[in-house]
């Protein structure tokens, strides 16, 4: 595994720098635990104060520090991208191995209910989900149904790999040598599918932290809770875009489309990874 | 190259779907008409595009149609007006009335004379059979906004001749009146001739709208994003005549979801008149754009409306219905923090259940500040305090002086703009108090009687100052040590308040005429015959569901005192008294809309320092005095 | 070719399941919301007058019989469908009593015709930049489009829009930022009227083209680099097969089948409505009113819109399997 990241670190510029991008967001949204301010006071420092030696990011019109602040929202809106990530992962791999690999009415009843999913309207969905549960709808909930909604597509894709597995020599052998079904999926057929579970896992954080700053944007999740989402919802609330404190609206924009950028180019580097003749011809030097 | 033809083939499917909303709409033949911006105001209309834009018939409650739309405003008319602000000739306006309402002795009976020589826009003429049949027709129709109250209050009606009406009521009520009398709206005039050709008067749309206004419609987005009125060429036919010609010959009222917007179209000249902005947009403005202003020339900027923020106790939960922890929790509070976290400083306070704005002050405020000096509050520990400080108003002044130009420096000003004094944040003689109530503090945490945490939640707005106020208010009183959580709740007034479904809540349960000191307009439905048991729906307004026999005593005896004496201004200031010494709510401020208005094309507007006429708040029915008082900016 | 149709049967009984058990999701969903159309009337009945318990309770009645909410939850439901299939969603309960499909029929024309033209278009803009870039990997300029596209990519939707309207509505005004035809303009088949429409839909257009294309970009230069390295380009390349035709006939036509299947997808999707589209240019369309229906409680109106962009996206997807086997000679109907 380190061998690989080594690997991808020295020979992939695009996997570098989307780690370190990624990174930085990290240490930057783990600084949170330091903050000299609870996340929702407001009136704690001067408002709308430009960014300066004493407040690097500025003050908002609720007399926030932005930086202290946007530490607590990227912590969350990371926290809630991972936990999206993690959940779908889990039900993508299981549905996509399980329906490529046992086939037949398994394989077909599993893909009815994934083509339901991939069906749903995402967003009257989740709003409707929002006016239901209103200020129980914490971003563990909405995680939750984020999850519910976001692994239809990869599961698919971890099936069209599973269905090639099954007919691989490697498998014939495990089970000649009876290997039970769940072993041969989860320890034989996993490592293969882990590569695009990775590499979709970026895209899914993408997807997920996208709609969690829509939703925010419009006022439909939990306001108390700092995130990029209320961020840029108080902000708008302030007529930040039209009354000059743009460093309200600039600075959490450019740090989200680092943290953007970032799981791209990991997705995509990876993505390469997988599929060795691209990784090849960079590695040929072009 | 088949690729190329199959775009091609998606591009004309697109061509064609694209100009599906064509053949969506009815009739093309109508001549376009540009409206020359010297002959066209355009104001904002705070309502999002009707849901079902061609609903005029706004006597249906939930239709879907918009009503402040300019259809409120420009087309519907009733017997009185009664003014937020001084008014053009005194804050009562007769209108469809000629003179003021007239009770018999003991209140059982009204009589109103009927102005002559009205017509409605399609020429018939307005006699006293319209409003009988208005009557009736409400009361016939339980699905209709004004049938409840009607019912309640009417025993009947009658037209005594073409312009005389007199009412026989069920009980007793001196202030039947008022559901003729407009605040923002009333119940308006239905057309006799429209409506009794009309077999469900619930399911009539009323498209075309016939009215009693000075305009009529003449166009409107079929998405419900704006309608157009044009005035009507016998405007002299109709109440306003006698304040003038309205100067505009068309009147635009759009609706502009995004507030950012507003600004914009303002800057830009497509826009006369906003609605409300928010505090940082109205700073914005006026910096920008030198033809543009509030109701007031400087800081603070926005109108008080007659709406009274305040935090509201729920009562009935036994947290609250102690008055020492009420008045325990409102002397944690510092008024200068609420003030600048929500207003920015442009707050009007008021420590007094009396929203501080148009006579109000000369009426409660100033009379009675010192009462409020002298006030001494019972600690429950033997000692007793004075918590009112008078100054509050004026060490905000100071607070934002550094950063606006314009903040007034005369006393006088000040306290109209920032409002008189509140109470002092005093966190000893809370302790004093929530120790008396039995409650006990371990660390930094108050406990309540039964050992719990001392913990609830505060609902507030989604958006805006209210949200603001609702955050810092919760903020101040977790620094106390109790603990307290602020929360959302969009549907505030439609379900949290009335169903009881909150704990504390910003919101307000005391509005007022504005332009007059009589408080019947909520004060009435704060009698305790309409409380009602914990769980079940309370009828508006008496949210905080609190109940006091001096409370009901005070409500009985304004029943039945005339409108406009001494006695009913006694009545008010006895109320106020009950209200410091209970504090069933916490009184915060006024609700100050920040309404612009852009001196760009139009001329003559109110302003609060010279001729405050009415108020330029623009969803209020009051604001069609002013189009009798515009002129083309050009003109001179 | 009775293995196709038995195919297209599979698939349609397919189709039906899912807009069933979408439809069926909905109206649970829906159903579960605390927000009571008929608390929200009397709210805006009692607004004024103070009526008394008895009184309320007796409207309260009255609204909900008139709402048929006063049966069983599974006999609404039952009607729910016996309705559906005529088309009628029964009334709206926030414009009472104007029938929810008629409000929805009001909105639809604007939410297809602009999102239509603004899927379409980033469709074609994307995929061509995306195939030309994937073929020509080493031209400064497809490379300098990439990293812009990258860089778009990310930024919030709102923002994008709020960003267009600031420059060309304020900064350099231009253009309208609202409504979605001038005001002085009578709706008709005049030019005017449809110019009208399109000088308005600009910027919500491009906004959702700027926003939209990085998707397609990346997605068919991915796979245009990988149809580069097939043995069948190498060969024309080699037998001196003039290049333009190469981009076109042997690698974009193999790489546009699966966009072609996502873009089926994306024209399915368009009937939820770009709500913040909406939001930010004031213009009309299903997502205000989904918005609007929600928040005034108004579960026949949300379950129509949300019906009706289950049954768009599921019919999407079913038309594209049936155009499948046509499309890609590769694919073998099992």
């Amino acid at each position: 595994m380190w061998t690989i990241i080594r690997d991808l670190i020295r020979y992939n510029i695009e996997f570098a720098i989307g780690a370190m991008l990624v990174g930085i967001i990290v240490i930057f949204s783990l600084l949170s635990f330091f903050s000299p301010y609870a996340p929702n006071d407001i009136y704690v420092v001067f408002p709308d104060q430009p960014p300066s030696a004493a407040f690097w990011f500025g003050t908002n019109s609720r007399g926030q520090d932005m930086f202290w602040n946007l530490t607590f929202a990227f912590r969350n809106t990371l926290f809630f991208g991972i936990m999206v990530a993690v959940l779908s992962r889990i039900i993508s791999i299981t549905v996509g191995l399980l329906a490529g690999y046992l086939g037949g009415w398994v394989d077909r009843s599993m893909m009815f209910v994934n083509d339901i999913f991939v069906a749903l309207p995402i967003f009257p969905i989740l709003i409707l989900f929002y006016f239901v549960l209103r200020s129980d709808l914490n971003m563990f909930t909405l995680a939750l149904i984020m999850a519910g909604l976001g692994w239809p597509f990869d599961a698919r894709l971890i099936r069209s790999v599973a269905i090639g597995l099954r007919h691989r020599e490697f498998t014939r052998h495990a089970v000649f040598a009876g290997m039970s079904p769940a072993k041969i999926m989860f320890e034989e057929h996993l490592p293969y599918v882990m590569p695009i579970v990775f590499s979709t896992a970026m895209a899914n954080m993408i997807w997920s932290i996208g709609f969690e700053v829509t939703l925010g944007v419009l006022g439909f999740t939990n306001l108390n809770v700092p995130t990029i989402g209320t961020t840029l919802y108080w902000a708008n609330n302030h007529s930040a875009m039209v009354v000059g404190t743009w460093w309200w609206i600039i600075i959490p924009v450019a740090l989200i489309i680092a943290t953007f950028l970032g799981l791209f180019l990991l997705a995509v580097s990876m993505n390469e990874y997988i599929d060795p003749r691209s990784r090849l011809r960079r590695m040929g030097g072009e | 190259m088949r690729n190329v033809t199959t775009l091609l083939a998606s591009l004309g499917l697109a061509a064609s779907l694209f100009s599906a909303p064509v053949l969506a709409q009815e009739d093309g033949a109508v001549p376009q008409t540009d409206f020359p911006r010297e002959e066209t105001l355009i104001v904002h209309n705070p309502e999002p595009a009707a849901t079902n834009p061609s609903m005029f018939n706004l006597w249906v409650a939930g239709g879907g149609g918009n009503v402040s739309n300019g259809l409120q405003q420009l087309m519907m008319d009733t017997l009185w007006y009664i003014d937020p602000d001084a008014g053009l000739d005194g804050a009562i306006y007769n209108s469809l009335a000629s003179d003021l309402w007239q009770y018999n002795d003991d209140f059982t009976e009204m009589t109103v004379n009927l102005r002559e020589g009205i017509t409605w826009s399609d020429g018939e003429p307005f006699t006293a059979d319209d409003v009988v049949f208005t009557v009736e027709t409400q009361m016939a129709n339980p699905g209709l906004a004004w049938s409840a109250i009607l019912s309640e209050n009417v025993e009947s009606v009658e037209a005594v001749d073409d312009h005389t009406v007199h009412f026989t009521l069920s009980q007793p009520n001196a202030r039947f009146h008022s559901i003729f009398s407009v605040r923002w709206n009333a119940l308006w005039i239905m057309p006799e001739h429209v409506f009794a050709e009309v077999e469900d008067p619930l399911s009539y749309d009323f498209n075309e709208p016939v009215g009693l206004g000075p305009y009529t419609l003449h166009s409107f987005d079929p998405n419900g994003f704006w309608y157009i009125w044009e005035k009507r060429d016998d405007w002299e036919n109709t109440t306003v005549a006698q304040y003038g010609e309205p100067g505009p010959q068309y009147v635009i009222y759009r609706s502009i979801p995004a507030i950012d917007n507003r600004l914009i179209d303002m800057v830009n000249g497509d826009l006369d008149m906003i609605h409300d902005l928010t505090p940082e947009g109205m700073f914005s403005l006026v910096e920008q754009s030198e033809t543009s202003r509030g109701w007031f020339p400087g800081f603070p900027y926005a109108h008080p409306d007659p709406t009274l923020p305040m935090l509201i106790f729920n009562t009935q939960n036994e947290l609250f219905s102690d008055k020492r922890v009420r008045w325990a929790l409102a002397l944690m509070l510092d008024a200068r923090q609420i003030s600048m976290a929500s207003y920015r400083g442009a707050a009007t306070l008021s420590a007094i259940a009396i929203p501080p704005t148009g006579t109000h002050p000369a009426d409660y405020h100033a009379p009675m500040e010192e009462w409020l000096v002298n006030y001494e509050l019972d600690l429950g520990n033997g000692e007793t305090i004075q918590p009112y400080n008078p100054n509050t108003g004026a060490e905000i002044a100071d607070m934002v002086r550094p950063q606006f130009e314009d903040v007034p420096t005369d006393e006088a000003a000040i306290k109209t703009a920032f409002g008189y004094g509140w109470w002092k944040q005093d966190i000893e003689a809370a302790t004093a108090l929530l120790e008396s109530a039995g409650f006990t503090k371990q660390g930094n945490q108050w406990m309540t009687p039964d050992g719990a945490p001392f913990a609830f939640t505060l609902k507030t707005f989604e958006e805006g100052v209210i949200n603001r106020m609702g955050t810092m208010v919760a903020q101040q009183w977790s620094q106390q040590g109790v603990q307290v959580t602020p929360e959302v709740a969009p549907q505030i007034f439609g379900q949290d308040l009335p169903l009881g479904e909150y704990e504390v809540a910003t919101a307000w349960s005391i509005e007022t005429w504005g332009g007059h000191p009589d408080l019947s307009f909520f004060l009435d439905s704060w009698h305790s015959d309409f409380v009602v048991e914990p769980g079940e729906r309370q009828p508006s307004r008496n949210w905080q569901r609190w109940e006091h026999p001096e409370l009901d005593a005070l409500i009985e005896r304004m029943r039945v005192t005339e409108f406009d004496s001494e006695d009913n201004l006694q009545i008010g200031r006895e109320f106020v008294e009950l209200m410091v010494e209970e504090m069933p709510v916490i009184p915060v401020m006024s609700y100050n809309v920040f309404s612009a208005y852009d001196t760009r094309y139009w001329t003559g507007f109110p302003t609060a320092e010279e001729n405050p006429y009415a108020n330029i708040v623009t969803n209020w029915a009051n604001s069609r005095y002013i189009l009798t008082q515009l002129e083309p900016a050009g003109a001179e | 070719m009775p293995s196709f149709i038995l195919f297209a049967f599979k698939r349609f009984l397919q189709l039906a399941a899912v807009i069933f058990a979408g439809t069926s999701l909905a109206f649970v969903v829906a159903k579960l919301s605390p927000i009571s159309p008929v608390e929200t009337i009397i709210g805006r009945v009692t607004n004024r007058a103070s009526m008394s318990p008895t009184a309320i309770q007796s409207l309260r009645e009255t609204y909900t019989e008139l709402f048929g909410l006063d049966i069983p939850l599974w006999q609404q439901y039952l009607n729910f469908w016996g309705r559906l299939f005529t088309g009628d969603f029964g009334p709206s309960l926030v414009a009472y009593p104007t029938p929810a499909i008629d409000l929805i029929l009001l909105a639809l024309p604007w939410t297809v015709g602009l999102l239509t033209v603004a899927v379409i278009l980033t469709w074609i803009i994307g995929n061509l930049l995306g195939g030309l870039a994937g073929y020509y990997q080493n031209s400064r300029l497809l490379k300098a489009v990439g990293v812009v596209a990258i860089g778009i990519q990310p930024i919030p939707y709102y923002i994008v829009a709020f960003l267009m309207v600031i420059i060309f509505g304020y900064l350099w005004p231009v253009l309208p930022i609202s409504g979605g035809f001038a005001m002085n303009v009578r709706p008709g088949f005049t030019p005017q009227f449809v110019l009208s429409i399109l000088h308005h839909a600009i910027l919500p257009a491009s906004s959702l083209v700027l926003v939209g294309m990085g998707t397609w970009f990346f997605g068919m230069r991915a796979l245009v680099s990988n149809i580069v390295t097939e043995d069948y380009v190498t060969y024309a390349e080699l037998a001196g097969v003039e290049q333009r035709k190469i981009v076109s006939s042997y690698v974009m036509r193999n790489a546009i089948v699966p966009q072609l299947t996502a873009l089926a997808m994306a024209l399915g999707g368009i009937f939820s409505g770009t709500i913040i589209t909406e939001q930010v240019f004031a213009y009309p369309g299903l997502g205000t009113l989904l918005i609007r229906a929600v928040n005034g409680g108004d579960t026949t109106l949300v379950l129509a819109v949300s019906c009706i962009s289950v049954i768009a996206v599921a019919t999407a997807i079913f038309i594209v399997d049936l155009l499948h086997p046509f499309l890609d000679p590769r694919v073998r109907v099992g």
